[in-house]
């Protein structure tokens, strides 16, 4: 879906400041159909990388590549995204409703498409009662919706979202997450930035973590979450007394413990498997 | 350079809702109704002829306040979307950089054009109370304005893009004043005298905004009559002279990092 080729993003400095590489030789392939997160702390070029993408602004080498199903051009390829920035801003005096019609109509949409699609996800997104107000009146919760409206309005294929679940409620982060799974199924690709890895484990089935503006991790959350997990079962049983015990083993030693403990009389209750969650992970990963 | 006209349409015309929702337009009535007051007041403190008085008044209040709100607009057209970050819910749409700022530009040279209007209504109005007689060249003098206003937003929008807001308005009012006194000083002899500074003069001009070409107030007054070429010709200057900055703008618009 895309494609970021040895991307590179120096901010030059100037008589006071000394250059910074926010971004350093950063290479991913965004699958198609996926949810993917894009993790890392502040400051870790999560922003400057989807602008970037975006083309506001330019990288000092490498090279961002669009599949063709999006579209040949610029302007095609733009019309199959639906971007929604960190902090969106809006115009503050015109209505929702007015921005909604702008932003359709800039998208190439009939006013027709737009009321339509404003009649479909307004609803959702539960921002029809205050669509006719000036946005300026919005809380922050409010803003947020509007931009996930005005993201998803003209039916992009590929949906980038900086940061979409700060300033919203626990409610309304739960019904977003949803959104992302409902829109994933019916076959769109979602690209989305948080720092808060239990949403992204909760949604995405990929992950593209950055540290320093490189490159940490790109891969499905199963598999990370596969490989960080250090195979600890643990076993859980009843003795004749019906008094319980627990047992940690690991892969190699389950089998026989297992088969030992019930030689000895205990009735086996579940066996699991410890899993880390990609939190631990990612922390762990954080303060190395 | 690629254009799409119903995206230039369609953002000129919510940047002008966006603005006349705003309350710029209700500054403008107030701007007109001081107008008003300082003419009547002008007026009655002085002897000569009131009608003269109420348009020369009238005609110089509505170059300065032109020129005050197009200043004002301008230097937030573009440096505000920048900062406030509103522009990349716009380019993040099929729509280039090039259609982004044509839209807005044209956008609020409709806002502009409007207030324009009104405080020219409210000026001649004054002026045909007071007996004025209506006269071609009041009607070129408020396009005239329309124009020099135009050139003092597309000037300070470019700017803007280059240099803080203060510094990109200070030098945009420096320009003005420079702009206007260039034309007087080309003609005193000190200058005729010396050849080299009526190159520099020239020079100035060839690059710089020549505003004193577009300020006709001293025929207006004394009923002198002006040729309609130098008429034509002033105006086709401003024009050209401001699509000349625009394009610039575009050029280095489309450079810039939109952070
Ligand atoms: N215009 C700029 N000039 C200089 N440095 C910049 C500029 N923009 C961003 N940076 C720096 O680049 C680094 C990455 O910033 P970025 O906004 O991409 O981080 P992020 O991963 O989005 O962080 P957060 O989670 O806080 O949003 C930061 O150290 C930031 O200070
Ligand atoms: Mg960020």
């Amino acid at each position: 879906m895309l494609n970021l080729q040895n991307v590179t993003k120096k901010f030059t400095g100037d008589l006071f400041t000394q250059d910074f590489v926010a971004v350093n030789d950063l290479s991913f392939n965004l699958k198609t159909e996926s949810v993917t997160g894009f993790l890392g702390a502040n400051g870790a070029g999560k922003t400057t990388t989807l602008k970037m993408i975006m083309d506001f602004i330019r990288p000092s080498s490498g090279d961002i590549v669009f599949d063709s199903i999006l579209g040949t051009n610029q302007m095609e390829i733009f019309r199959n995204i639906g971007f929604l920035p960190e902090r969106p801003y809006f115009y503050p005096n015109l209505t929702g409703r007015e921005f909604c019609h702008y932003l359709g109509k800039v998208s190439g949409m009939n006013t027709g498409e737009i009321k339509r699609n404003i009649d479909k996800w307004a609803p959702i997104f539960k921002i029809e009662f205050a669509l006719d107000r000036t946005i300026k009146n919005y809380s922050k919760g409010m803003l947020q919706r509007v931009g996930f409206l005005v993201t998803l309005l003209h039916d992009p294929k590929l949906i980038i979202l900086d940061e979409p679940l700060s300033g919203l409620d626990p409610i309304g982060r739960k019904e977003l997450k949803s959104v992302i799974k409902d829109i994933n199924n019916e076959g769109k690709t979602v690209f989305f930035s948080s720092h808060i890895v239990s949403d992204v484990e909760e949604v995405c089935s990929d992950v593209i973590f950055i540290k320093n503006g490189s490159l940490f991790y790109e891969g499905s959350v199963d598999k990370i979450i596969r490989e960080n997990s250090k195979n600890d079962f643990t076993i859980t049983a009843f003795d004749s007394n019906d008094l319980k015990h627990i047992f940690e083993v690991n892969l190699n030693e389950k089998d026989k413990k297992i088969s030992s403990l019930m030689n000895e009389g205990f009735s086996i209750y579940s066996i699991e498997e410890e899993k880390p969650t990609l939190e631990e992970i990612v922390y762990e990963v954080k303060s190395k | 350079m690629k254009l799409n006209l119903n995206n230039t349409f369609t953002i000129a015309k919510y940047t002008a809702k966006e603005i006349l929702k705003s309350k710029i337009l209700i500054s403008t009535l107030i701007i007109g109704l001081a107008l008003f007051v300082l003419t009547f007041v002008a007026y009655s403190f002085s002897y000569g002829d009131p009608a003269r008085i109420a348009i020369d008044f009238g005609l110089g209040m509505l170059s300065l306040s032109s020129v005050g709100i197009a200043t004002f607009i301008g230097v937030s057209l573009l440096f505000d979307e920048i900062e406030q970050r509103t522009i990349y819910q716009i380019i993040s749409r099929p729509v280039g950089r090039n259609t982004f700022l044509l839209g807005k530009t044209f956008g609020l040279i409709s806002v502009l054009v409007i207030n324009i209007l009104i405080l020219s209504f409210v000026s001649v109005a004054l002026y045909l109370f007071l007996d004025g007689e209506m006269n071609n060249l009041i009607v070129w003098s408020i396009i005239f304005t329309v124009v020099e206003a135009i050139m003092v937003l597309v000037i300070v929008s470019f700017f803007s893009l280059l240099t803080s807001k203060v510094l990109s308005v200070l030098l945009t009012i420096s320009l003005y004043i420079v702009g206007h006194a260039i034309g007087g000083v080309k003609l005193l002899t000190f200058v005729k005298d010396r050849p080299f500074l009526e190159y520099i003069i020239d020079g100035y001009q060839f690059l710089l905004p020549g505003f004193y070409k577009l300020n006709i107030k001293d025929f207006v007054l004394y009923k002198k009559s002006l040729p309609t070429e130098y008429l034509f010709s002033s105006l086709s200057y401003g024009i050209l002279y401001s699509l000349g900055v625009v394009c610039l703008s575009i050029f280095i618009f489309n450079k810039k990092d939109l952070n």
